[in-house]
């Protein structure tokens, strides 16, 4: 028998309020509908609160509007209802205080790894600009391979390049969209152990997409599970499990449980049939 | 036949000895090797000149008249009269002048076009239609008209080939530029870049391998094209000299002046191809 996690006293609503960084209310998108069907409703007045410096994951089912939700928060999706702010001010367009890493890499193959990372500096002095990309390639120890081309990394050392350079511009939010997703178990657990390194050293606030219970627990404060169609809040799981966290961990594997338990009951519904 | 044997007489295990091939020195082999790495690395020059073998005997041999298929060796005699005490130099530099002259205004005009067309959907709509039909008439069919209106000099040589790479520049720096991936696209969104910065920095070098190979097809089309210009008007150019060896009946001409056609249209593509490695290094493919 397994004891469920204790979860902290909640803080009171103004204490939240005061140090929410990234705030979404009522937020719903639809998908314009295709051959005279009716739109489909991807996100139903979806609320979510990041806190300053909170690292939030977000877990559902493959087509539950995950991804919508973060591309709606970091401004990338232009048509929504609803609101989201960032630090009071309105999001409607993204931008470098919105950093943002996607599944895939994207680094831009005709540019060199530095010249990758430092992509969003190019409006400081040079000497400037070649300063901070060798301290976050270091960051990432990626610094013997400053003149490398993507094409020369591994999937693992991409990855690293391409958060390091959603974060040259101090942004005030990072997205990751199952950043991890692309890599291989073994390169995963590593990198889940950088990504925790990297924002606990950049005190930056975090907002991820994964599929991965597991990953979504060992990084987060909190976990955001979606139910599908529509896409909405279902329950938020925060994880009081001390930090760096063990895997073994009971609270660990306990909440593990919880959440592999509310998420196949998710995916019963979205799948309509036992699994 | 190979399995190990127990020597009754000494005891010991003989065992099974290697599967008797033809065996060879390693250095014998290693040699062989080196050779056979050196043929394969040239192994384009083995068939031409295979060909000029076959050519220069079958001739000296009297199975082919001279009138047909001058020897090797006669062209090459014929190469050194036609450059010493003729124009072969002349019409040389005339035709490889007009085609850089036309080269640099149809690339001028096709990138700039092609640009405006790629970055904005009204510019597109407004050109696709009459750029389409004007494409459709071959550039020679024009020279008619060409000639009547400005006569057969070199500047009807320039319009024409301007016109002739104009079309596969054109149309793959468009092409290149709406095929940039999305992906791309919203990177540089995410960093706030605004439309100028979005054109330099991420589309236009994201598109440069599709505008590549425009100049290459346009470049190698104007070559020919020029060639064929000359032979129906004008009275200088490789393509002249053609024609009039043609009506002199001087096949060995003929040879000399189809040589040096191929020659320089191959230097002109190994030329860009070596440009384009330097440029877009960073492409990575399939490369056979």
């Amino acid at each position: 028998m397994v004891t469920p996690p204790t979860v902290p006293p909640r803080p009171t609503a103004a204490d939240r309020d005061a140090a929410v960084e990234l705030r979404a209310r009522q937020v719903s998108k639809r998908f314009p509908a295709r051959r005279g069907g009716d739109p489909l409703l991807v996100l139903d007045h979806v609320d979510l609160d990041l806190r300053h410096g909170e690292f939030i994951s977000i877990i559902g089912a493959s087509g539950c509007g995950k991804t919508t939700l973060l591309r709606v928060m970091a401004g990338l999706e232009p048509d929504f209802t609803g609101s989201v702010e960032l630090g009071g001010r309105p999001v409607t367009s993204p931008g470098p205080d919105k950093g943002v890493v996607f599944q895939d890499h994207r680094l831009l193959p005709w540019l060199t790894v530095a010249d990758n990372v430092g992509f969003g500096l190019l409006n400081r002095p040079a000497a400037d600009r070649q300063r901070v990309v060798e301290k976050y390639l270091r960051l990432v120890g990626l610094q013997n391979f400053a003149r490398a081309y993507p094409g020369q990394l591994s999937g693992g050392m991409a990855q690293r390049a391409a958060i390091v350079r959603a974060l040259v511009n101090k942004p005030r939010v990072l997205f990751l969209d199952e950043p991890l997703g692309a890599l291989d178990a073994l390169t995963r657990m590593h990198m889940q152990r950088e990504l925790e390194r990297v924002w606990r050293e950049e005190r930056v606030t975090v907002l991820m997409v994964t599929h991965d219970v597991e990953e979504a627990i060992y990084l987060s404060d909190r976990v955001v599970v979606m139910g599908s169609r529509p896409g909405r809040v279902k329950k938020i799981i925060p994880i009081p499990v001390a930090r760096p966290r063990s895997r073994e961990h009971p609270d660990f594997l306990a909440i593990k449980k919880e959440l592999l338990t509310t998420f196949s009951l998710e995916a019963r519904e979205y799948f309509s049939y036992e699994i | 036949m190979n399995e190990s044997v127990i020597s009754l007489k000494s005891g010991t295990v003989a065992l099974p000895s290697a599967p008797r091939a033809p065996r060879l020195c390693p250095a014998l082999r290693a040699r062989l090797r080196a050779a056979g790495a050196l043929a394969d690395r040239h192994i384009a020059w083995a068939l031409p000149l295979l060909l000029l073998l076959a050519w220069e005997l079958s001739t000296r041999l009297g199975l082919i008249r001279p009138l047909f298929l001058p020897a090797p060796l006669a062209v090459a005699q014929t190469f050194h009269d036609l450059l010493v005490n003729d124009r072969l130099w002349l019409d040389f530099t005339v035709s490889v002048v007009g085609v850089l002259r036309g080269f640099v205004v149809g690339t001028a005009g096709g990138l700039l076009l092609g640009f405006m067309a790629g970055a904005s959907r009204t510019v597109d709509r407004f050109l696709g239609a009459t750029l389409d039909s004007i494409r459709q008439v071959p550039p020679l069919a024009w020279l008619p008209l060409l000639v009547l209106w400005i006569g057969a000099g070199s500047l009807a040589k320039t319009v024409i080939i301007a016109k002739t790479v104009f079309f596969p520049v054109f149309m793959n720096t468009l092409q290149g530029i709406r095929g940039v991936a999305r992906e791309y696209i919203e990177v540089g969104r995410v960093f706030g870049l605004g439309r100028a910065q979005l054109l330099r920095r991420i589309v236009i070098p994201a598109a440069l391998p599709g505008i590549f190979t425009g100049l290459r097809f346009g470049v190698g089309l104007a070559w020919a094209t020029i060639i064929l210009a000359e032979m129906l008007g004008g009275r200088q150019g490789l393509g002249y000299l053609l024609t009039r060896a043609q009506e002199l009946l001087l096949t060995s001409q003929l040879f000399v002046v189809i040589v040096i056609i191929g020659a320089v249209g191959l230097l002109i593509d190994k030329g860009l191809r070596r440009v384009e490695a330097r440029l877009l290094h960073w492409k990575k493919g399939f490369e056979g």
